[in-house]
């Protein structure tokens, strides 16, 4: 059996006095299709968080496909292969649809020099080090000067991004808008725009923050599927935030759930929605949940 | 090869240009300011517009640019390369001060881009204005420098190029090889290299920074890099408009490069709208020509009374300033918005394919 791709072990965060997030364990497999649930303020954004590396772990410790990523910043997880969206939106606005998701699509560039070899030499001596910066720098600069002088294999790469683009808005139903800019989307557009965005980064987990949120019942359901559905396609681990429990029970295999940073509940959800805690918080909040 | 064709048409433009009006010196001149500005407002952009930074001492750079690429030019002056006609000698000779002046200039770029990691929106404003009160006092007090640097051991060289700087007085004698021609070419050139970058990954991750840092981050855009990426180029940028303005005035001093110089770019890319190109040349031209228009219009009105006219400089800034009032109560978003003539033209034909 190979490590998760994403896994938490026993993570807390403090912010001040607060303990947003304690002992929190979680493992995201190929595959899986898992729920966080909690009322508000239970700590579920801050997972995200701290799984996406906007926050470094107070304790414990997260790993991205068993190797340990405390103290990376998020756009290194992100190039591991964890991808997410945000609660509330958070689109490059003044772009067009097309070009949030271009953004998210690295090229793939042949780089000069061994990006691993690179690396290695970054964590020698300062000699190593200085080598390493200048190398990597070489490579950086030499891409801009590519992208100046419009070399085929400049063009070429970037006729992929926007053809791996273009067939991400397809996939989400987006074609149509992809040359209007983000910020003029409908509210549900925006929300697909914005998964459309993360699949582009090709990650192995996706982390979707309330997907569902402001959507009415029916369109609820109709993403629940299009949830299920990209799972199988692109062939990811997927957590989904959601306040809906109902929602979450239909298509979830497993739930965690969060009340005030503590984890009260994890496992098959038929047996999570009868557990006394979960219904004590639920009920504290919106007995409708549960019904 | 299509991406050529643009090159060879502006050449033709240019060389035609040069041999109709090269001879008149007023518009020779007045066309290399133009240049060097529009120049300076694109490069701005990269940073500000683009990148959403938000740098205001863009008149540092250009001084590091002028003083490397003149001082250069002034020291090998008399050097030619003899299996070459004179002329063109010259023009390779140009092309090598303004690289370094350029590289000079980007390196700086680099310094105060890193500040760019930890600061945001007044705090950077600050630094960079900072960095280019600095580099303005350094060359004032340039003198001093260079003789403590030559009694460094390893630095007597820069110490005798810093020497060259003039302080106070400024460098005079710099051969005057930016041609009509040569600024303008430069002109394209940095134009196009900066619409090439909008339009591509890297154009693109810069403007994900502008847009939402934190989403940027999360997609896999190295904001750090970039930021100071962008610094790097647009003070690149900055380094040549400096190198060619060296080699049209017939001196260069720390009175070229002071705040006011530094605010004239802002309002130029403010004005033509940040993070348009298009918006940042149309400014550029604009407020290039304005006090040269208002000069020759106060001459007329004096009578040929020269003393009304050179009250143009005093007003120029609050000038700038009304204007700039006035765009943003009208259009905030400036002239052009973060759009581009050439966005414009492909949408009007993607329009047309429809109908
Ligand atoms: N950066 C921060 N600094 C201080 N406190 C924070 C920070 N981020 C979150 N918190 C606090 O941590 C707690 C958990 O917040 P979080 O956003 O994770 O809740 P949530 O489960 O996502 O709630 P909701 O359903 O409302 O989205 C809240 O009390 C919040 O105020
Ligand atoms: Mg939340």
């Amino acid at each position: 059996m190979s490590a998760p791709l994403l896994e938490a072990r026993s993570v807390s965060i403090r912010f001040g006095g607060l303990k947003a997030l304690s002992a929190f364990s979680l493992t995201i497999s190929r595959g899986d299709l898992k729920g966080l649930i909690g009322p508000n303020g239970a700590g579920k954004t801050t997972a995200f968080n701290v799984l996406t590396g906007v926050y470094e772990p107070t304790e414990g410790e997260v790993l991205v496909g068993g190797e340990r990523v405390n103290g990376k910043r998020p756009f290194q997880i992100n190039r591991l292969g964890v991808a997410r969206t945000f609660q509330n939106i958070r689109l490059f606005k003044q772009l067009t649809a097309l070009d949030n998701v271009r953004i998210a699509v690295l090229p793939e560039t042949r780089r000069w020099f061994d990006a691993a070899r690179v690396q290695a030499l970054k964590r020698g001596g300062a000699a190593q080090r200085a080598l390493g910066a200048a190398l990597d720098a070489t490579d950086n600069y030499r891409d801009w000067w590519r992208a100046f002088l419009r070399t085929p294999g400049f063009l070429r790469e970037e006729a992929q991004v926007t053809a791996r683009a273009e067939e991400l808005l397809s996939v989400m139903g987006l074609s149509h808008r992809k040359d209007e800019l983000a910020s003029s989307l409908p509210y549900g557009e925006q929300r697909r725009l914005e998964m459309a965005r993360a699949l582009g980064t090709r990650p192995k987990v996706l982390l979707l923050d309330e997907p569902a949120a402001g959507m009415n019942t029916r369109e609820k359901a109709d993403l629940m599927v299009l949830i299920r559905a990209l799972r199988d396609r692109f062939d990811v681990g997927i957590l989904v935030i959601e306040h809906d429990m109902k929602l979450v029970m239909g298509i979830c295999e497993h739930l965690t759930v969060l009340d005030h940073g503590e984890t009260i509940a994890s496992g098959d959800p038929a047996v999570v929605r009868k557990d006394a805690k979960v219904i004590e918080a639920y009920l504290g909040e919106a007995p409708a949940h549960v019904a | 090869m299509k991406s050529f064709l643009p090159v060879l048409a502006a050449l033709t433009v240019l060389a035609v240009l040069q041999l109709v009006l090269g001879s008149s010196e007023y518009f020779v001149y007045l066309a290399s300011l133009v240049g060097v500005n529009v120049v300076l407002a694109v490069s701005l952009n990269v940073i500000n517009g683009m990148t959403g930074q938000f740098s205001i001492g863009h008149a540092g750079f250009m001084a590091v640019g002028a003083y490397v690429a003149g001082t250069t030019s002034l020291l090998l002056k008399d050097d030619q390369l003899s299996f070459l006609p004179p002329a063109m000698s010259d023009q390779l000779f140009l092309l090598l001060a303004l690289l370094l002046g350029g590289a000079a200039a980007g390196a700086f770029g680099f310094l105060v881009g890193l500040p760019s990691l930890r600061l945001r929106g007044d705090y950077l404003a600050i630094v960079t204005l900072g960095f280019g009160e600095i580099i303005r006092v350094v060359i004032q007090n340039s003198d001093g420098l260079s003789k403590s640097l030559a009694a460094l051991p390893g630095l007597a060289p820069v110490g005798r190029f810093v020497g060259q700087f003039g302080g106070a007085l400024g460098v005079s004698g710099v051969p005057q090889r930016s041609t009509f021609f040569m600024v303008w070419f430069w002109v394209f050139v940095l134009v196009l290299l900066a619409r090439r970058l909008s339009d591509s990954s890297h154009g693109r991750w810069l403007k994900a920074i502008r847009e939402d840092e934190v989403a940027a981050e999360a997609m896999g855009v190295d904001t750090t890099s970039y930021k100071v990426r962008a610094f790097v180029v647009s003070s690149f940028f900055a380094g040549i408009a400096g190198g060619l303005f060296a080699h049209f005035v017939p001196i260069i001093n720390p009175g070229s490069f002071t705040f006011v110089k530094s605010m004239e770019v802002v309002v130029m890319i403010v004005a033509g709208g940040l993070g348009s190109t298009t918006g940042a040349i149309v400014a550029a031209v604009f407020l290039t020509l304005l006090p040269e228009g208002l000069r020759s219009l106060f001459l007329k009105l004096g009578g040929g009374d020269a003393s009304l006219a050179q009250k143009v400089d005093q007003v120029r800034m609050p000038i700038y300033g009304m204007l700039l009032v006035v765009i943003m109560l009208t259009r905030s978003q400036g002239l052009f918005g973060t759009h581009e003539a050439w966005d414009l033209w492909a949408r009007r034909k993607r329009a047309g394919a429809k109908a």
